[in-house]
C-alpha cells in the first residue's frame, strides 16, 4: 500500500466540484483509494464521503492507494491534488 | 379568452412567462418500510430510481446552463452527482439486505449523509445538506411513480405559490424567476420584499390563484397594477411588451440621479439608504445610489446556519458591508430572531403566537451569550475598519417595548466593550421603534439613544392587530390611515426634541409619496428597499421642504380615511410638482 499527505490548496476547500475530480480519477484508476483526515478515513470514490471530510484550505489529507501500480496511481492522484482539482489555486 | 385575477401589487415590473406552481402544501404519500420482493430486485428497483434521478438532473443542468448559465447550473450537476456515489449505493443495498424497502433505504442512506454534512459549521456543508433533502424527495418520488416534486422551474417561469418562505424565495436561481405571485400574503411580507430586492415584479394575495392557474399557462404579470392576466392575446402581449420597454426607458433617466444625494428641491437633506438582507445585495445597492444602510438585517446571517457563525465569520460580514460605504453610515440590527424566524442551533419551544413571543431584543436578554457574541463581532468590525474610509457602524436594538429593555441591552454592550478594550465615543446606539408601546414612550427612550429608526412593517401590524400574512384583513393596516401618520410625526418629534435623530426602515418609505409624507413629519433618513431609491429620490427633488410639510399637514387636517389622505398628498404633490 502507498500512502502520502499532502496540505490542500483549494481556497475553497474541497467542495463539490474538486471533490467530483478527485473522486472520478479514484474510482477510473481501479485501485482500493482512501483519503483521511484526522481520525477519519473514507471512501476516495465518493463524493458524499469526501464532502463529510469537510476539508479546508490547508488541511492535510492522506491519501491511500492499495492495489497494483500503487506507487504510479498514487503519484498521479497527488499530483492532481497539488494541482488544484481544476481549479485556480494561485 | 383572457381572464384577469387582481392582487396586490408588491415588486413593480412586469412579465410574460409561463406558470410554475411551487407546490409545497402536497404531503408525499408514506413510504413502505420493508421489501417485497427478493434483495436482488429491490436493489435493482434502487439503482433504476437513482439513474432516473441522475438523468433528470443532468438534464436540468444543461437546460439551466443554455438559459440561466453555468453557475445557475452547478447547483443540479452536484445533484446528479450525489445520485451516483458508490456510498451511498452501497448504504442503501445493505439495508435493503436488511429488509428494507427501497424507498426506505434510500431514504436513510440520503439521511445519513445528510446528518453527516449538517454536523459541520460550514455554511457550504449545511447547504449540501438541504440540497441532500432535495435529491432524496426526488428519488423517493421517481420510487413510488410521481411525476411531480417540489423543485426548481425548468425554464424562466412565473412562480406561483399559496405563500413563499425566505428560503424557498432564495433557494429559487433568480435567472427562472421571471415574476412572483402568491395568493396569501402583502406587500410587507417576506416574499415581496425579497422579490423587490432581486428587482424581480410581484404580486401577492392574488385569490383563486392556485384554482386558477396552472404549469405551463402563459401569464402576464403587471407587478405595479396588480394584475395577473391568464393567457393573455397579442395585443395585451405587445401592450405589455411596450410598458416593459417604457419602464426601461424610465430606468435610464433614474440611474442619472445615482450620485446625487437623497435632498429636496431646496436642499434639506434626506438620507435615503438601503435595507440590506445578505452581502449579495451590496452591489445592487450601491448600484442604486444607497447611502449608507438604515437597516443590516444581520438575522439573515445567522438563519442559513446550522450553528452558530463564529465572531470571526461575523466579522468578515460586517467588515464587508462598512467597507461598501465608504463615508457612510450603515445600521446593523442584530438579530431579529424568534419563533416566527427559528434559529436551527437555538432550541426552543414552539409558541402559539410568534410575533408576539420571545424575539428580538427578548431574545438577547433572554440568551444573552449569542447577543454577546454578536455585540463582540460588531466591535471588532468597527476596530478593523478604525482609520480607514470605511461607512461608519451604527447598532440597533429590535422590538424594544420598554426603557428597561434599552438600558439592559446597552449594559452588554458596555460590558463587552470593557472587555474588548474599547470605548464608546462616537458609536451611535439606536432602537427600532416597532412596537405601540415604544412608540407612545418615545420621549423616555429618546434620552437614552442616538437615534431611532421607526420599523412601519411591524409598527403596522401591532398598531392595526393585523397579521401581515393574512391576505383578508392585511389592508386594513394601510400606512396612510391617519393614525400612522400622526404617531410617526409624534415619534419624530420625540426623538428631535431629545437630540435623537429618526429614520423610517419599514417597507413604507420605499412608496414616494408617503416618502415626501415622511419628509414633511420631519424624518431625517430613509431607509428602503434598493430598488426604490431612485424614484423616491427623483420625488423629493422635485418638492420643496415647506410643500411636504404643508401637503401632509392639510391632509391630516381634511382626511378622515387613508383614501382620503392618499388622495390629499397625491394632489398636493402633483400640484407642486407641477408648478
Amino acid at each position: 500500500m502507498a500512502q502520502r499527505t499532502v496540505a490542500l490548496p483549494n481556497p475553497s476547500g474541497l467542495h463539490a466540484r474538486p471533490a467530483k475530480v478527485f473522486a472520478s480519477a479514484a474510482a477510473e484508476s481501479g485501485a482500493k483509494v482512501t483519503v483521511s483526515k484526522g481520525e477519519r478515513e473514507v471512501n476516495a470514490a465518493s463524493v458524499l464521503s469526501i464532502l463529510t471530510l469537510d476539508c479546508h484550505q490547508g488541511d492535510e489529507i492522506t491519501i491511500s492507494v492499495d492495489g497494483e501500480d500503487a506507487e504510479a496511481t498514487l503519484d498521479h492522484l497527488v499530483g492532481l491534488i497539488e494541482g488544484g482539482l481544476g481549479e485556480e489555486t494561485a | 379568452m383572457t381572464t384577469t385575477l387582481t392582487g396586490r401589487a408588491a415588486a413593480p415590473g412586469a412579465a410574460v412567462a409561463p406558470v410554475f406552481v411551487l407546490r409545497t402544501d402536497v404531503p408525499a404519500s408514506p413510504i413502505p418500510e420493508r421489501r417485497r420482493g427478493a434483495t436482488d430486485a429491490e436493489v435493482a428497483r434502487l439503482r433504476s430510481a437513482l439513474d432516473a434521478a441522475r438523468s433528470q438532473l443532468a438534464e436540468l443542468a444543461t437546460k439551466v446552463a443554455e438559459e440561466a448559465g453555468q453557475s445557475e447550473a452547478e447547483i443540479f450537476e452536484a445533484h446528479a452527482e450525489f445520485t451516483a456515489d458508490p456510498e451511498l449505493a452501497n448504504l442503501a443495498a445493505d439495508a435493503i439486505e436488511d429488509g428494507a424497502s427501497a424507498e426506505r433505504a434510500a431514504t436513510s442512506a440520503f439521511d445519513t449523509f445528510r446528518d453527516l454534512l449538517s454536523a459541520s459549521s460550514s455554511e457550504y456543508l449545511a447547504a449540501r445538506a438541504a440540497d441532500l433533502d432535495d435529491v432524496r424527495d426526488r428519488v423517493v418520488a421517481i420510487l413510488q411513480g410521481r411525476t411531480t416534486i417540489v423543485s426548481a422551474p425548468e425554464e424562466r417561469s412565473v412562480i406561483v405559490a399559496r405563500e413563499l418562505t425566505p428560503s424557498q424565495t432564495a433557494s429559487l436561481p433568480k435567472a427562472l424567476m421571471a415574476a412572483l405571485v402568491t395568493e396569501m400574503g402583502s406587500p410587507t411580507s417576506h416574499a415581496a420584499i425579497l422579490a423587490r430586492s432581486l428587482g424581480i415584479p410581484a404580486i401577492v394575495g392574488c385569490e383563486d390563484l392556485l384554482e386558477t392557474v396552472e404549469d405551463g399557462m402563459h401569464v402576464a404579470v403587471d407587478g405595479r397594477s396588480g394584475e395577473l392576466l391568464l393567457d393573455p392575446d397579442e395585443q395585451q402581449q405587445a401592450d405589455i411588451a411596450a410598458r416593459i420597454e417604457e419602464e426601461e426607458a424610465r430606468q435610464r433617466e433614474l440611474d442619472k440621479l445615482k450620485d446625487q444625494p437623497g435632498a429636496t428641491a431646496d436642499g434639506h437633506r434626506v438620507e435615503l439608504a438601503a435595507n440590506l438582507v445578505s452581502p449579495e445585495d451590496l452591489a445592487p445597492a450601491l448600484a442604486s445610489g444607497a447611502e449608507g444602510s438604515g437597516l443590516v438585517r444581520t438575522e439573515f446571517l445567522f438563519q442559513e446556519r446550522r450553528s452558530e457563525p463564529s465572531v470571526d465569520d461575523q466579522v468578515g460580514f460586517y467588515t464587508q458591508v462598512l467597507e461598501a460605504f465608504p463615508g457612510q453610515r450603515v445600521v446593523f440590527r442584530t438579530m431579529d430572531v424568534g419563533a416566527d424566524k427559528p434559529l436551527p442551533f437555538v432550541e426552543r419551544d414552539a409558541e402559539e403566537n410568534p410575533a408576539l413571543g420571545l424575539r428580538g431584543i427578548r431574545l438577547h436578554l433572554d440568551r444573552p451569550e449569542l447577543f454577546r457574541t454578536q455585540l463582540r463581532a460588531l466591535l471588532r468590525a468597527r476596530a478593523a475598519v478604525a482609520g480607514t474610509d470605511a461607512g461608519r457602524l451604527a447598532i440597533m436594538f429590535p422590538l424594544i417595548a420598554k426603557v428597561s429593555e434599552v438600558l439592559a441591552a446597552r449594559s452588554h454592550l458596555e460590558e463587552v466593550a470593557a472587555e474588548e478594550g474599547v470605548d464608546l465615543d462616537d458609536l451611535e446606539v439606536g432602537v427600532m421603534i416597532e412596537v405601540p408601546s415604544a412608540a407612545l414612550s418615545a420621549q423616555q427612550l429618546a434620552q437614552h439613544v442616538d437615534f431611532f429608526s421607526i420599523g412601519t412593517n411591524d409598527l403596522l401590524q401591532y398598531l392595526f392587530a393585523v397579521d401581515r400574512l393574512q391576505g383578508g384583513v392585511a389592508d386594513i393596516a394601510d400606512p396612510f390611515e391617519p393614525a400612522v401618520l400622526r404617531l410617526i410625526g409624534e415619534i419624530i418629534a420625540a426623538g428631535h426634541a431629545h437630540g435623537a435623530w429618526v429614520g423610517v426602515c419599514g417597507e413604507t418609505a420605499s412608496d414616494p409619496l408617503i416618502a415626501a409624507a415622511l419628509v414633511g413629519l420631519g424624518a431625517d433618513e430613509l431607509s428602503m428597499t434598493r430598488a426604490a431609491i431612485p424614484e423616491v429620490k427623483d420625488a423629493l427633488s422635485q418638492l420643496t421642504l415647506a410643500e411636504c410639510q404643508e401637503a401632509v399637514q392639510q391632509a391630516l387636517a381634511a382626511g378622515d380615511d387613508a383614501e382620503g389622505i392618499r388622495a390629499q398628498l397625491a394632489a398636493a404633490f402633483t400640484g407642486s410638482r407641477g408648478a
